[in-house]
């Protein structure tokens, strides 16, 4: 298996995975609405180029203090003491994206480091980690953060991304483990085991490069479960009173009494959490299709 | 007798999965900032009582004995005073208990047969309009936001349209005048119970649409589909009694599986619709740092889940011989 021939393979892969990627409808809206999405993270950091009014967090508008509706000065208007609305969504895209994609990041490498190893090892190893797996997998993660903010008092944003990761990888790793116990078998690790390469090397140079696509794909859906729980955690009030997330605002529409007075502050942050959700998932599904091997013919690198 | 050292084995793991909670919780009721004894105790009582409360639930005892006491009390049922409403724990759960069971499981029960019966249709006829209709339905009830949809729902159906009341479980002039009957009084819960219940049994169609669709997607290429047909059986009759049959076994186990998230979801619409269940306690419990009430409530949570994991799995052992190892 020289080098050349590996990434021949790969880019061929790749173009393959595109070509039915873009045949399929869902995932194409998944991806439109994502990079609209991202393209609103970007624009937060503009925002302060508007002036100090405009500031997510502590923003005020010498003219409003409370709360209104759309129009020229706010596009979405104003919440209950005088802060732009839109400018809030925009940070709340940032937010999302950030809460998001590095409690999905850490979660599958987690994951994936456990499954490959109980899949690989086997025996005793195996059955530890996957009662292990099991353990934290049935727990409701939203409850289980509740209790530890209410233990720990208010949780920093970047704890939370941490816990959110230590509950998620279970579900990962049974699915790595899975695909690393049929590759196990297969002919070249046997041969890279007779040719002397240490547990180690075949891990993380034979197992892991096969395993690794199946690992992103099911990233999508952790990316979509992180934003909902950051979101439900926000919503009951206890996020990061630092962070202006769409959970936030929808907290403080909530608590604020405002929820049937303001469709503009209540409708905004809502749609944008179940869109966003939405659009990852379709993103999921669509690469579902390209990569699950039970739906298509896959050639392993051999 | 397969069946019965099955239902054995997952009752010994279920039952060290709790004790493991339990264990942990106890560790980090301990380690956490500030005061043990004062999660326990609520230093607002007079000293009489803290200190019949302290012996009671032994926290002047060195650590191992408080474990001692700890896992004595938690199966006598003595889970302490709760802060917030100055009754016994376990006398509050009781009460809410059954709120939370009556809606989750109407909830769970009326979703999954409706997902299993539109899935089916969904999977049967993909390709064609409706399928992709129903299919991008189902995302998107699945993936809406719990809380948001929840509130959507008081606000049109509740505040502006004033069909349904806004929270609670009951008008409490209907409990309380002397003459309303049994039906008045079940009439009304039902009618409370309506918005908590649309919520929970919309977005859980959703998931288990999918889950069906996909699930009947895969059963359809199985031979024994084929056979069918060419035995001359009628579309009906291979699609309901061959394809979704056996289509509908890995959605049980996935009611199981996802029941983490539901319960998720479940607490949260508790609390918006403060319909008094053990999740809207859990949270009300946090945001009040009522401690006992707040590690009771979580263990009864934990306990349900672990139960409900149990039913499924044996369900489907029960359904499916395959799996019984």
């Amino acid at each position: 298996m020289s080098n050349l021939s590996e990434r021949v393979h790969l880019f061929d892969r790749l173009a393959k995975g595109w070509a039915i990627f873009r045949e399929n409808l869902l995932g194409k809206i998944g991806l439109t609405l994502l990079v609209l999405f991202a393209l609103m993270a970007v624009a937060s950091f503009f925002t302060p180029l508007f002036g100090p009014m405009y500031d997510p967090m502590t923003g005020v508008d010498p003219l409003i203090s409370h709360a209104t509706g759309p129009g020229w000065r706010h596009w979405l208007g104003t919440d209950f003491i005088g802060r732009d609305i839109f400018t809030q969504l925009l940070e709340g895209a940032k937010i999302a994206f950030m809460v998001g994609l590095s409690a999905a990041f850490i979660s599958i490498v987690l994951g994936t480091i456990v499954g490959m190893l109980a899949g690989y090892m086997g025996g005793f190893v195996d059955m530890l980690l996957m009662r292990l797996a099991d353990m934290i997998m049935v727990m409701p993660s939203l409850l289980i953060l509740l209790l530890l903010a209410a233990l720990f008092g208010q949780l920093n944003i970047w704890l939370i991304v941490l816990l959110i990761a230590l509950l998620r990888w279970p579900g990962v790793s049974r699915v790595i483990r899975a695909q690393t116990l049929t590759l196990k078998e297969r002919p070249f690790i046997e041969a890279a085991k007779v040719a002397g390469a240490s547990h180690i090397r075949i891990i993380f140079r034979h197992i892991m490069p096969n395993v690794l696509p199946l690992s992103f794909l099911y990233m999508t859906f952790r990316v979509t479960s992180a934003i909902l729980v950051e979101a439900a955690l926000a919503f009951l009030g206890f996020g990061d009173p630092s962070q202006v997330s769409w959970g936030m605002m929808l907290q403080w529409v909530w608590k604020t009494g405002h929820m049937f007075q303001a469709p503009y502050w209540l409708l905004p942050p809502g749609i944008c959490i179940s869109l966003i959700t939405l659009s990852f998932y379709m993103l999921g599904r669509a690469m579902d299709e390209v990569l699950d091997p039970r739906l298509r013919k896959e050639e392993f690198s051999e | 007798m397969e069946l019965r050292k099955f239902i054995l084995r997952r009752l010994v793991e279920i039952g060290v999965i709790f004790f493991v909670i339990l264990t942990v919780l106890f560790v980090l009721f301990r380690i956490a900032p500030g005061d043990p004894v004062a999660r326990m105790v609520d230093p607002m009582w007079t000293p009489e009582d803290v200190q019949h409360v302290i012996s009671q639930l032994g926290l002047d005892q060195p650590i191992w004995t408080q474990y001692l006491y700890y896992l004595k009390n938690f199966f006598g049922g003595n889970f302490g005073i709760s802060f917030h409403y100055g009754e016994p724990v376990l006398d509050i759960i009781w009460k809410r208990l059954p709120n939370t069971i009556l809606l989750f499981t109407t909830s769970t029960i009326l979703a999954a047969l409706a997902g299993v019966f539109l899935g089916k249709i969904a999977a049967w006829h993909k390709g064609r309009k409706s399928d992709t209709w129903m299919t991008l339905g189902a995302l998107v009830c699945h993936t809406l936001f719990v809380p948001w949809f929840a509130l959507m729902l008081v606000w049109i159906l509740g505040y502006k349209v004033g069909w349904f009341p806004l929270n609670g479980i009951i008008s409490p002039e209907v409990w309380v005048r002397g003459n309303s009957n049994f039906l008045v009084k079940g009439l009304d819960v039902i009618h409370h119970m309506l918005l908590p219940l649309m919520t929970l049994f919309v977005i859980q169609t959703g998931s288990y649409l999918l889950l069906m669709r996909s699930s009947m997607l895969g059963t359809l290429k199985e031979d024994y589909i084929v056979t069918a047909r060419a035995k001359g059986l009628t579309e009906k009759a291979v699609r309901n009694h061959h394809a979704a049959r056996n289509a509908a076994l890995p959605v049980i186990t996935s009611v199981g599986l996802s029941l983490a998230f539901s319960i998720n979801g479940g607490a949260l619409t508790e609390t918006v619709f403060t319909w008094p269940g053990i999740g809207k306690e859990l949270v009300f419990a946090v945001s009040n740092n009522d401690y006992p009430l707040a590690q009771a409530c979580f263990l009864l949570i934990a306990a349900v889940v672990l139960t409900a994991n149990l039913i499924v799995d044996v369900l489907y052992a029960y359904l499916d011989p395959r799996i019984r190892y």
